[in-house]
């Protein structure tokens, strides 16, 4: 058996449309999942227990369950409450909610891991708690925000896949589309990895640019054997 | 059109056994998953640049791109290239060299928190590099890693759920299959949600509670 790639060339339209798709409904519903994830985080840090709970029961419902359940119940569950919206639209619903609560774990942490003493400190010279956690809290926690959020972007960009089940005209239903008509199950399939590598890839590339600049944490490595280093590092560069 | 209580509820029967299938699935993957992850960990450590290079292009492929698309590659990809698989078979490899590249990750972040003194001792005692891994490192790592390895077991188990578009029938493929005898599509995938919502609930209280009998001996 060899590989043909030329069905790949025959059909570069079907991908390209595909790859669009993709970007457009992944970037929205990340965004969206984002702004959504806001208020979550908000009520997840709520001194209020039934905030918490609230928020709590949400974010553990969503994170437990496969991001497919979670469609096929936007799916179907979106007509039965009498909305009507296209396939794009209703995936791209269902992912940003599921996204929200991946985003408002990330924001939790980054608000958590802001000394307390800053918004004490807020407090103390007469900012309300809204104020102090504007003003002074939010600003600390942007670079702390960035390497998680950049990971759980990457997840939700892969996640839109699952869109093609619902007959979103994405990426892999365009392969399923080319590799129905073409019979080459391999070489498109690894086509449509390709395209996400791509993706994901210039993705993460472009969020590392971003934190570089954001001045993210530079963690510190400790100083270690250099024998016992082999073993610990895995012969990988140190991440400095 | 309202909510059909008794669908929702007939529901249950059918799906509780099907969960076997997934628990199956999720245990074997990541059964598999362990034995490859902690191979590549110890292969990356080798220092053959060949060869860690390669592991890197994995890692980065597997990470990259999404396990539907991989479970795609699995399923109709390889008989392309004449090894024929179940649709079972091809979603537990897919899913298992997944779940390797994250937990050789997850190895490779357990390793690097980890007190080098007793590796220290053990090379400075002379003990040979294949009892270093089985009697000092490993032992000490599984350990380390035990939430994030039962935290990938649930991850694990919402990919089980992937296979039922390759028609494996596991939960969701059931509440489909019920869906079409009934018409009650939302009722019938609710109670799938609740179906993997409580198997992943029990894995992580299970992890939970494995984790703190283990706490006093973590490094």
């Amino acid at each position: 058996m060899t590989l043909d790639f030329s069905v790949i060339l025959d059909n570069w339209q079907l991908f390209a449309s595909g790859l669009w798709m993709t970007l457009v409904v992944a970037l929205l519903s990340i965004a969206a999942g984002f702004l959504l994830a806001i208020p979550v985080a908000i009520m997840a840090l709520s001194h209020r227990r039934w905030l918490r709970t609230i928020a709590g029961a949400y974010v553990e419902w969503f994170r437990n369950i496969p991001f497919i359940v979670v469609l096929y119940i936007f799916f179907y569950g979106l007509p039965f409450m009498g909305l009507r919206l296209p396939e794009p639209v209703v995936g791209g619903i269902a992912l940003a909610f599921y996204a929200s609560t991946y985003f408002s774990e990330v924001i939790r942490g980054a608000v958590l891991a802001v000394p307390k003493g800053q918004l004490e400190a807020a407090r103390a010279v007469g900012m309300s708690y809204f104020m102090g956690m504007r003003e002074v809290v939010a600003p600390q926690t942007l670079r702390l925000l960035l390497p998680p959020s950049t990971n759980t972007a990457i997840s939700m960009i892969k996640e839109t896949s699952v869109l093609s089940t619902i007959t979103v005209a994405e990426i892999t239903y365009q392969g399923l589309v080319v590799q129905g008509a073409t019979f080459a199950p391999f070489e498109v399939f690894l086509t449509t990895a390709a395209l996400y590598w791509l993706i994901t890839s210039a993705f993460a590339h472009g969020m590392h640019r971003v934190e570089r600049a954001a001045g993210a944490a530079q963690g510190s490595q400790q100083a270690r054997h250099s024998l016992a280093d082999k073993y610990l590092q895995l012969g990988m560069r140190r991440s400095k | 059109m309202d909510f059909d209580l008794a669908a929702f509820g007939d529901a249950f029967p059918r799906l509780l056994p099907a969960a076997l299938t997934n628990l199956t699935i999720a245990l074997v993957a990541m059964t598999l998953a362990l034995i490859g992850g902690t191979v590549l960990t110890v292969l990356r450590t080798t220092g053959i640049g060949l060869l860690t290079g390669a592991i890197g292009v994995l890692i980065s492929f597997i990470r990259g791109t999404p396990i539907l698309v991989q479970i795609f590659l699995f399923y109709y990809g390889l008989p392309a290239l004449g090894l024929d698989l179940t649709p079972i078979q091809a979603g537990v490899l897919a899913i298992a060299l997944n779940s390797s590249i994250f937990i050789t990750e997850i190895m490779r972040g357990g390793l690097s928190g980890m007190d080098p003194g007793p590796v220290e001792a053990a090379i400075a005692l002379g003990v040979r590099a294949r009892t270093i891994w089985t009697r000092v490192i490993l032992p000490q790592l599984y350990i380390r890693i035990l939430p994030p390895l039962v935290n990938e077991l649930t991850t694990i188990v919402k990919g089980t759920a992937l296979l039922s578009v390759i028609t494996v029938v596991e939960v969701l493929r059931t509440a489909q299959q019920i869906a079409n005898t009934t018409f009650r599509p939302l009722e019938a995938l609710l109670a799938a949600a609740i179906v993997l919502f409580a198997l992943n609930l029990a894995i992580s209280q299970l992890g939970r509670r494995i984790e703190t009998r283990f706490a006093a001996r973590r490094g």
